[in-house]
Parts: structure tokens; C-alpha cells; sequence
């Protein structure tokens, strides 16, 4: 992960709900009402970034500010849809860098079964992108629903399964160069 | 992206590779013998048969000063044979055709029998086991395949095979029944490395590895920024698990054994 990757910005930015502990005076632009105090028990979506590095406060012996909680693109719900069946699930309507977002999260929280559930998810749709790589059926065959709800990982894999498959096809003289 | 070249080596880069493995030939006219850094190339006596790199092969077919003489595996029998194990055989239904038996390695009928490999040696004086590239696996053999022995698939197969058909299609046994089998291999191994994604997440884990026994240059070049993204996407999601699993490894070991070994079984085979 460098420092300039453009999608590990975008994941830095992604919401995390996160509860306040403590009364914060000034603080209330969060919540859209600027000058105002946020209250201790608030619920607000702070960027990804923002809620980190208000939660690892307790590290420091002072009492940590916020307390995080699983995303909705993370819940049991959706562990749940994935468990049953990881194609049918558009993880790109969830979060567009889902498996970044998780990774992160997983960085946060220790869920051994989310580790599990994702690292299977991700194997069985890198089977379905690797065939629908190798033998395109165009923007309207069948098999669009799942290649439009992919993440951003995922695309990246479509795209050099699809290129090198190319690639070696051009080579083979099966298919035209460009 | 700034660079337009995919990580890893191109086809065309690989076939060019596949342009040093020695092929037989025969010579329609002589030549003297020719030093070159790859190693000396014998004086070409028609009608002696000599063994030279591929692509000299292919000028000297292509300017009609020799014919090649096409390695058995090329054959449509021994293709259609090589296959039958792909797709009929039981222990083949998920694995690779076995490739050719490095030297010294026990043939595929005994395999009980250890190995006995014998070195070579450098000009330096180390010690080392040839392996392919550096092994002749498309030459010519008189005794073919009659020993029993099942044909085999060697590195480089799909792209000498290809090259062979494009410049000495002639020299092969029915070009277009090979032309056909060598796609269907192709096809149908293709199928097996997108499915061999099931194992892949063993090799995401410290210690793990996958076998890639018998697969071909070409199709590992093919493959390999699909595999080498899966693996790295399942190192990733299972980056706080495997952050644990060691956690607790060292938890466990401290005091009785160094943190190292945890790397112990990495260096079995």
C-alpha cells in the first residue's frame, strides 16, 4: 500500500459508525450543527481515518474518545448473504474498495469468522472472474449483474486475467492484434 | 498506469525463451560448426542428424537447408494419449499430466525408487542438478515412447509445438490433427489452473505452497498475474488472522524454542 494509491485514499475515506464516550465541546460541525457540543452517546459516521485515530486514544491511558462499530457493508447480514451464496452479493453497492475496507476493519477488530467468510467469498468470485475473463460475453451476456457488482480489487483482477488471456491469444494468432 | 507492460515477462518474451531449447534436424547441406555463446553448434553433415537450438533450426527450415525432425511428445498419438490422462485419468481429474522425468528421477511405473540423481559439475567446481531449461526435451529419440513409458509434456510444450507447426509443418505428423490437440490441451488445462483457485489460499499463509508440477511456461506466464492476485488478495484479508495464529505461535514456543521455528517445515520438500 503506498502512499499515493488512489485507493487506499478512497478507502481511508470510507464511514465507520462510531459512538461517542465523552462530551467533546466544538466538535458539533460533525453532526452538522457547527459551534454546538457533541454529547456523550452519539452515533456519527466518521471517515475511516478519523474514527481510527480517535478510538486508539485508551492506548495513551486517557479514556479513548469514540467506540467503533462494524460497518453495514461488515454486518452479520451480509456475512450471512456471503455465507450462503458469494456471487449473487453486489459488494460494489456495499463499498467500492469492499475488500480494503474490511481489510482495514479486520485490522480493528478481531473476527476470526470474518476472516474465514471473506477469504472464501473472495476464492469463490476470483473463480467466476477468471472464467468470465477467459471467455467474454460482452456489456449485455449473461453474467453482467455479477461483473457490475465487483469491487475494486476484484476489477483489478478481471482486468489482468482478461489482459494476459489476450495477450497470449494474440500470440497464439487466434485473435487480432488490437 | 504509467507503465503499459503487465508485471511478469509477455508471451512473445517466452516463446523467444523457448527459442533456446535443442531440437533435432536434419541437414539438406553442410555447414561448418559454429561457436556461439550459448555453446558450439556441431558441423552440419547431411544426412547426420544434429541437435541444435530451435531458432537456428527454424532459419535453417525456413531458408530449406534442413528439416526437423519433430520431438515425440509432438505426435497426435502421444498427444491425444498425454490428453486422455488429462481428462480421463482419476488422479489427473484436478492435477497436471506429469512432466518428463528429470535424469535420475524414477520413472512414473516405479515410483517407490528413490532418486539418484548425479551431479554435475561448473567450471567453478560447484555442484549442481540440471533441470529444465537445460535439459534436451524436444530432440528426436529412436526409441520413442515404446519402452512403455507414457508420453509426457515438457516445459516449453505449447510453444515449441506452436513454433514447430508455423515453420515445419510439414515435418510434423498430421499438422492439423496436432494443430487441434494442442488447443484442446491447452483448453483444457486452462480450465484447471482457473480452478485450481480452491488451493490457492494455502498459499497465502506463511509456510504454505501450491504445486505447479507439469504446468508449461506458457501457461504460468498466462496465469500468473491472476494467481499472484488472489493469493495477495486472500494474504491480505487473512493478514489479522495470520498476525494471531503467530502471535500465539510465539506465545507458545517462547521459552522452549527460538521464534525461528515457526519457519521449520518451510524448508522440507
Amino acid at each position: 500500500m503506498s502512499y499515493y494509491e488512489v485507493d487506499s485514499i478512497l478507502t481511508d475515506a470510507q464511514k465507520l459508525p462510531c459512538t461517542f464516550e465523552l462530551d467533546v465541546p466544538g466538535l458539533g460541525i460533525l453532526e452538522g450543527n457547527p459551534g454546538e457540543n457533541i454529547k456523550a452517546g452519539t452515533r456519527i459516521d466518521l471517515p475511516l481515518w478519523l474514527g481510527e485515530m480517535l478510538s486508539i486514544g485508551a492506548r495513551l491511558g486517557t479514556s479513548r474518545l469514540v467506540t467503533l462499530d462494524i460497518p453495514s457493508a461488515l454486518s452479520e447480514r451480509v456475512m450471512n448473504a456471503l455465507k450462503a451464496d458469494p456471487r449473487t452479493v453486489d459488494l460494489r453497492a456495499l463499498a467500492p474498495n469492499y475488500y480494503r475496507l474490511s481489510e482495514r476493519v479486520l485490522e480493528l477488530f478481531e473476527e476470526e469468522e470474518m476472516v474465514d467468510t471473506l477469504s472464501n467469498t473472495f476464492k469463490k468470485r476470483a473463480a467466476e472472474i477468471a472464467d468470465h475473463a477467459h471467455n467474454p460475453k460482452g456489456a449485455l451476456g449473461d453474467g453482467v449483474e455479477f461483473l457490475r457488482g465487483l469491487d475494486e480489487t476484484e476489477r483489478q483482477l478481471f482486468r489482468v486475467a482478461h489482459d494476459s488471456a489476450k495477450e497470449t491469444r494474440i500470440w497464439a494468432g487466434e485473435a487480432k492484434k488490437r | 498506469m504509467a507503465f503499459p507492460l503487465q508485471r511478469g515477462i509477455t508471451p512473445p518474451e517466452i516463446s523467444f525463451l523457448a527459442e533456446m531449447e535443442m531440437v533435432t534436424i536434419v541437414p539438406r547441406q553442410r555447414l561448418e560448426g559454429l561457436e556461439l555463446l550459448g555453446g558450439p553448434v556441431e558441423p552440419l553433415v547431411p544426412p547426420r542428424r544434429t541437435t541444435v537450438p530451435l531458432w537456428l533450426a527454424s532459419l535453417l527450415k525456413r531458408q530449406r537447408r534442413a528439416n526437423i525432425l519433430p520431438p515425440p511428445w509432438l505426435h497426435p498419438e502421444s498427444l491425444s494419449l498425454i490428453l486422455d490422462i488429462e481428462t480421463q485419468h482419476q488422479d489427473y481429474q484436478h492435477a497436471f499430466s506429469p512432466p518428463p522425468p528429470l535424469p535420475g528421477q524414477p520413472r512414473l511405473r516405479d515410483r517407490g525408487r528413490k532418486p539418484n540423481a548425479r551431479p554435475r559439475y561448473t567450471p567453478e567446481g560447484q555442484r549442481y542438478y540440471p533441470t529444465p531449461p537445460f535439459l534436451p526435451q524436444n530432440v528426436a529419440q529412436d526409441q520413442s515412447f515404446d519402452n512403455g513409458e507414457p508420453p509426457t509434456l515438457p516445459f516449453h510444450w505449447l510453444e515449441v509445438g506452436t513454433m514447430l507447426l508455423d515453420v515445419a509443418s510439414d515435418d510434423v505428423v498430421d499438422p492439423d490433427q496436432t494443430r487441434r490437440l494442442l488447443k484442446e490441451l491447452r483448453e483444457v488445462r486452462s480450465a484447471k489452473i482457473r480452478s485450481g483457485v480452491d488451493v490457492l489460499d494455502v498459499a497465502a499463509v506463511a509456510g504454505g505452497g501450491v504445486a505447479l508440477t507439469g504446468v508449461g511456461a506458457m501457461e504460468i506466464g498466462e496465469g500468473r498475474g491472476f494467481i499472484g492476485g488472489v493469493v495477495d488478495g486472500l494474504r491480505r484479508i487473512g493478514a489479522s488472522k495470520e498476525q494471531a495464529r503467530r502471535e500465539q505461535l510465539a506465545a507458545a514456543a517462547n521459552g522452549e524454542y527460538d521464534a525461528t521455528q515457526d519457519y521449520d517445515d518451510d524448508m522440507e520438500f
